[in-house]
């Protein structure tokens, strides 16, 4: 048994251990190579190796030490832009000492920069390029600004296929000691949906439980770490226990910490698989994508997924009606 | 069904009146004094701040002697006429059937004329020939409309029980109803309603009805009195509007924080409009509201502001279709922010361990609480090897790892793990 996160211990050191996104590596390996990067843009979805690669390139550019070449910010935890401005100043005030004259800045989820805040990085970055390349990693590139955009390498990362994560993981379970089931493998994937962090941390989280993991461990797993049941959240609603369902969905996230765009995709997925008449899937799709884009916009989550619970006990009032 | 607290738990006994012993023990010596002969003083003036047992006292005392109590208030007596009209009953002690009478004339303040003429000196009147007690009610005794009256009258002065006293009022009624109370949730009722019994019980039932348990934070965020009164108001104008137009006027009727009239709006909606389609419809209301609310944050034009309003109250108001009229339902207090006070801890302790996980493993703090820390949840509750190496990579507490163990024993045994 291993003392540490799995995602971190097995986490790839360096851009030859990675597996997957073949022509990404590729490319990075050609600046590597090259001795020289351009700004970059790292988008996609969570779990697929962006902040990895990063980490990896850095690396390979400039060996064991690569640390002191290196710093790391999240956008999401320094908001302020003048904290960015001022991280960067410092950090690439001085030049980096070796062949290679610039240091490298990771700018980790990106996408949660205001427009301003992306209006005066673009000016830093221009600023310092010569001793400074900036990563930006987002989840939809389509929220950086275009003058930004403009300025980096585009970088789309892509889900791990269900092979991709086998192998990876069998590499982790064969060091760790694992036993996995070919229905546990089954199980991670579905619960994970090609996000490689949250295939491990289960894989992790099941193997502390300290039996062979089995279709059932996994669920019991994701079933323990999600402690509020959102299908039972769904059903209290279509049953027409709308404020015992709003509680719940409290309780999810202000409790739990639970963010809104989960817990909607959850509820997605949900709706697909329940037994509700077909043309009612399709109605509350409807709703559901409606809900999800004023997510994404800065919308409320509590007050936008109640609104969406009053659509299921309508949905459900409708449908024993008959209607 | 509804039943006002006030009412439910009123005392019955005089015993079970919250204070002012000395008062009570005045006003028991006065009416039975009436039973060796009429006395110096035929009428006796209670007055006091409303909310403190004025009335309770009279009626339970009433109703521990077994007197018969004519209790009038002040739209029975606004004239000499109407005044005339019962002091017959004045006139006799025993009734037909042997009881004792007492007559009560409530809520003086409200009565007309000055200190000798109209109400007032009708009241006089019937005082000087009272044959049975008299007992008189008003908040002010020496307004100049009484000087006379007063007179005529043994004051007794009603005090505001002290917060103490109120609390334990509170925590005996807490009981009756099987909720479990932190006393300073009790005590900051009791301030917060300026000592005022019925206000404190009504705010009690307020923050506590059909729960299980109140801590402070839930009673921490609770407004002034009069603030909820205007809240109440205003809720009471949207949830009966007509038309938008009247809807709408709720919000320029009173200044109330437009946050916080939302949280109330929002709390109270699936509570006042039944249907599942009128509900759908007054969530989606709420819903553009609030996405109107994120416009403004964005572009900072709070001109967008009207809008908010639009849906809030209008687009409420006019979901109600189809649900059905039923009497008065109470309005709850939006709960949002009670949850927001009992979670607090919770999500500080996330965001402690959000820090040092951000550390470690390349993720902002807050994807770090999402996405890891429920994992980390599983781990330290099912197996104590494991969760003391991760403890020890992690640096994290003592306070963290008993808030991920989810319980001493097993934080207990990831501590010894870490040690041995």
């Amino acid at each position: 048994m291993s003392y540490e996160m799995w995602t971190e211990k097995y986490r790839p050191k360096s851009l030859d251990e990675i597996m997957n996104q073949k022509e990404i590596v590729e490319r990075l390996k050609s600046f590597v190579k090259a001795k020289n990067i351009p700004h970059c843009i790292f988008a996609g979805p969570p779990g697929t190796g962006k902040t990895t690669a990063a980490l990896c390139l850095t690396h390979d550019l400039y060996g064991e030490n690569y640390r002191g070449h290196l710093k790391e910010l999240n956008a999401s935890d320094e908001r302020g832009i003048n904290v960015v401005r001022e991280t960067v100043k410092t950090f690439a005030r001085t030049r980096s000492i070796g062949e290679i004259p610039f240091k490298i800045m990771i700018l980790d989820e990106a996408d949660n920069m205001t427009r301003d805040a992306q209006q005066a990085l673009r000016r830093t970055m221009e600023r310092f390029t010569e001793t400074c390349r900036f990563i930006l990693i987002c989840n939809y590139s389509g929220k950086i600004i275009e003058p930004i955009q403009s300025r980096c390498a585009p970088f789309r990362f892509t889900y791990l296929s269900k092979e991709d994560q086998h192998t990876y993981l069998q590499k982790i379970i064969q060091k760790e000691n694992v036993q996995v089931l070919d229905e546990g493998f089954n199980a991670i994937f579905e619960v994970s949906g090609g996000d490689l962090r949250k295939a491990v941390n289960a894989l992790q989280a099941a193997a502390s439980l300290g039996r062979p993991i089995n279709t059932e461990t996994m669920y019991s797993v994701v079933g323990r770490a999600n402690p509020v049941d959102i299908q039972n959240m769904m059903l209290l609603a279509m049953k027409g226990n709308f404020v015992e369902a709003r509680n719940k969905l409290r309780e999810m996230i202000w409790k739990y910490g639970l963010a809104g765009n989960d817990i909607i995709r959850q509820v997605h997925i949900e709706i697909f698989r329940s037994q509700l008449p077909e043309r009612w899937k399709i109605k509350l799709a409807e709703a559901i994508g409606e809900i999800d884009f004023r997510l994404i916009q800065g919308a409320d989550d509590e007050v936008q997924l109640s609104a969406l619970l009053a659509r299921l006990t309508e949905a459900g009032y409708e449908i024993q009606k008959g209607g | 069904m509804y039943t006002a607290w006030t009412v439910k738990h009123k005392p019955q006994t005089l015993s079970e009146v919250v204070g002012n012993n000395e008062a009570i023990q005045k006003l028991t010596n006065w009416i039975e004094s009436w039973n060796k002969g009429i006395p110096k003083k035929r009428a006796t003036l209670l007055y006091g701040p409303p909310g403190i047992g004025k009335t309770v006292s009279i009626e339970t005392l009433a109703n521990d002697l077994k007197m018969e109590l004519v209790e009038k208030n002040a739209s029975d007596y606004r004239t000499a006429d109407a005044v005339k009209r019962f002091a017959g009953l004045a006139s006799q002690y025993s009734t037909l059937f042997g009881d004792k009478r007492v007559i009560l004339l409530d809520e003086l303040d409200g009565i007309t004329g000055t200190s000798d003429r109209g109400g007032v000196r009708a009241v006089i009147e019937t005082i000087k020939t009272a044959r049975c007690p008299v007992v008189l009610i008003a908040n002010n005794a020496y307004d100049r409309k009484f000087s006379n009256l007063r007179r005529y009258c043994l004051l007794i002065e009603f005090k505001k029980p002290t917060v103490l006293q109120v609390a334990r009022h509170l925590k005996s009624i807490c009981a009756s109803e099987g909720i479990e109370a932190d006393e300073r949730a009790l005590k900051l009722i009791a301030e917060r309603s300026g000592r005022d019994v019925r206000s404190a019980v009504n705010d009690l039932q307020a923050l506590a009805q059909s729960r299980k348990q109140l801590i402070y934070e839930d009673v921490a965020w609770l407004a002034e009195r009069d603030r909820k009164d205007v809240i109440f108001k205003v809720l009471n104008t949207i949830f009966r509007a007509r038309d938008c137009l009247e809807a709408k006027s709720a919000i320029d009727a009173a200044d109330v924080d437009p946050d916080m009239l939302f949280q109330w709006i929002y709390e109270n909606v699936p509570h006042q409009l039944t249907d599942a389609r009128d509900l759908a419809m007054a969530m989606d209301a709420l819903a553009t509201a609030d996405v109107y609310r994120g416009r403004i944050r964005a572009t900072q034009n709070w001109r967008l502001l009207r809008y908010v309003f639009d849906f809030m109250t209008a687009g409420v108001a006019m979901s109600r279709q189809r649900t059905k009229p039923s009497g008065w339902v109470p309005f709850k207090f939006p709960e949002r922010i009670q949850w927001l006070g009992r979670t607090k801890r919770d999500r500080e302790m996330q965001s402690l361990i959000g820090m040092k996980v951000k550390k470690k493993m390349h993720v902002s703090s807050t994807r770090a609480v999402k996405e890891i820390l429920p994992y980390l949840r599983v781990i330290f509750e099912a197996n104590a090897e494991m969760a003391a190496g991760i403890a020890k990579w992690l640096d994290v507490d003592e306070s963290m790892i008993k808030y991920l163990a989810g319980s001493e024993g097993r934080a207990r045994a990831i501590l010894g793990n870490i040690s041995g």
